[in-house]
């Protein structure tokens, strides 16, 4: 999952992922990629579309 | 190794509010937040009711209110109005829009002046579990350092993940998070600006439309949707809202907002050994509304009470804590179940049939105003209310 630039820090793409994988700080967000199933939930609920899919 | 009774998780109002609590209580607080600035960015449209700020014995301070609220004004999808304001019913739920930016710290300050110790830029990072409660990793300015404590009452909002590296299965679905996006604005052309105005259907699938005043010309404009229901970003929908509705086509944003609402109600465990979860983390939410400043502090204020009396009886066990979780069923769940059904309801409605309702409502003399009270004409001005809600209200 790749964040955008204009990521806001709200934590909700955290707060629905399944396996818990999401860290997010004041203003930065972690994503442990190894455990990712690339399910796209947080994704999905972004409020303004700040994650794509990596390439 | 800092040492603690209680250490508290996220310092949101649900999380100051166990801190105090736990601390008048007796025991030893301390109370985390990532943020360098409790409380903002704000994630709210700051409206709460006068009766739930008073049933938490929280006194109105003009430091943190903006407005104070004389009505309501319901739009249906085809701009059919309707009002509900203090001339015509009473307004025993009537409420004040808050400044959340403010609010929050003074939430802590009352934390702090009950004894709690505040550790702010801290971000909690991992857990394990202890014979006598947990060791917490956390992180603050590039260091990082450990707290253990006896009792963590996880307080971290909508992004909640502390209670899930105890085991609580606390995750929102996707289907119950509604998604908000919100501008607070400038040049806001309410036809009263003493009201609150909702906008109901296509403009927001999933959720609702809000305008809140918070005087002068000031007001959040902000709309939230489950992403289920609709392909486009909350974000992109309010633009598409303010472009549109006549009260903000000339408004300008001042401030962008956006954030979740765990809308889907609370778990059936909020407690396991020497952990309890409150708040947005814990679904303390009103699914109808949205609304979970006053029931998230509820939760945090039980949590805390509970929490300071398990210290004092040295017993952390999660058949200690369940105290905690029988009186937050007893209380906020009944409410939360209540409103699921009405949102459920609400979700299966046309754009027409709220129009028609609308329609409806327009006649109806009401004596109070209030989430029930409004719930209650519903079921006498819908037969499909009727037949699912008649029986709940
Ligand atoms: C757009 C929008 C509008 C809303 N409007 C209203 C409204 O008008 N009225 C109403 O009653 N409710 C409203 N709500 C809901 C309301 O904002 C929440 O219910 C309320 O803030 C929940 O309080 P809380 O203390 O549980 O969590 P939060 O207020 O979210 O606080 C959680 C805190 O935990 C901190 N945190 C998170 N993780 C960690 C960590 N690992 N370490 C340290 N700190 C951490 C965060 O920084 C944050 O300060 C709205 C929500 C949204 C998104
Ligand atoms: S939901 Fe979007 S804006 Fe919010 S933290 Fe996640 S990526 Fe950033
Ligand atoms: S794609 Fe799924 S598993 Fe991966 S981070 Fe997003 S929600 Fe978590």
């Amino acid at each position: 999952m790749k964040v955008n630039d204009w990521c806001m820090y709200c934590g909700e793409c955290a707060g629905v992922c399944p396996r818990n994988l999401i860290e997010v700080k004041e203003t930065s967000i972690i994503f442990s990629k190894e455990e990712c199933k690339d399910c796209r939930l947080c994704m999905q609920v972004c409020p303004i579309g700040a994650l794509e899919p990596e390439e | 190794m800092i040492k603690t009774d209680v250490l508290v998780i996220g310092a949101g109002p649900a999380g100051s509010t166990a801190a105090k609590h736990a601390a008048l209580g007796g025991a030893d607080v301390i109370l985390v937040d990532k943020k360098s600035e409790i409380g903002a960015p704000k994630r709210c449209a700051e409206g709460v009711s006068m009766g739930g700020l008073e049933s938490l014995g929280i006194k109105p301070n003009p430091q943190w209110i903006t407005r104070k609220i004389e009505g309501v004004r319901l739009v249906s999808p085809n701009g059919t109005s309707v009002w509900l304001t203090s001339d015509t019913v009473e307004l025993p739920e009537a409420g004040y829009i808050l400044e959340r930016k403010v609010f929050d710290k003074h939430m802590a300050m009352d934390a702090a002046r009950a004894g709690s110790r505040i550790m702010i830029k801290t971000l909690a990072r991992s857990l394990q579990q202890e014979d006598d409660g947990y060791i917490v990793n956390l992180e603050t300015m590039g260091e990082e350092f450990q707290i253990k404590a006896n009792i963590i009452i996880a307080a971290d909002g909508p992004e909640s993940r502390v209670a899930r590296w105890a085991g609580l299965n606390t995750a929102t679905k996707p289907k119950d998070m509604e998604s908000a996006a919100q501008f607070e604005m400038v040049g806001v052309e309410m036809e009263d600006n003493h009201c609150i105005e909702f906008y109901f259907g296509g403009v927001a699938p999933g959720g609702y439309a809000w305008i809140f005043p918070k005087g002068d010309d000031i007001a959040n404009v902000g709309l939230g949707v489950l992403s289920t229901k609709t392909s486009k970003s909350a974000y992109e929908h309010l633009l598409e809202f303010v472009e549109d509705c006549p009260a903000t086509k000339n408004a300008q944003p001042v401030e962008l907002n956006i954030g979740g609402d765990p809308v889907g109600g609370m778990p059936k465990k909020l407690v396991t050994d020497g952990l309890m979860v409150v708040g947005d983390a814990a679904g303390q939410v009103n699914p109808l509304t949205g609304g979970g400043i006053i029931s998230g502090m509820t939760g945090g204020m039980l949590a805390g009470k509970v929490a300071a009396k398990a210290i004092e009886d040295d017993d952390t066990s999660k058949e200690r804590l369940r105290e905690y979780e029988k009186l937050c069923h007893e209380s906020i769940g009944k409410e939360i179940s209540k409103y699921l059904k009405v949102k459920d309801y609400m979700l299966s409605l046309s754009d027409e049939e709220l129009d028609s309702i609308a329609e409806a409502f327009k006649d109806v003399e009401f004596e109070k105003i209030s989430t029930t009270e409004l719930v209650k004409k519903l079921v006498k001005v819908s037969p499909r209310a009727l037949l699912k809600l008649g029986k709940l209200f």
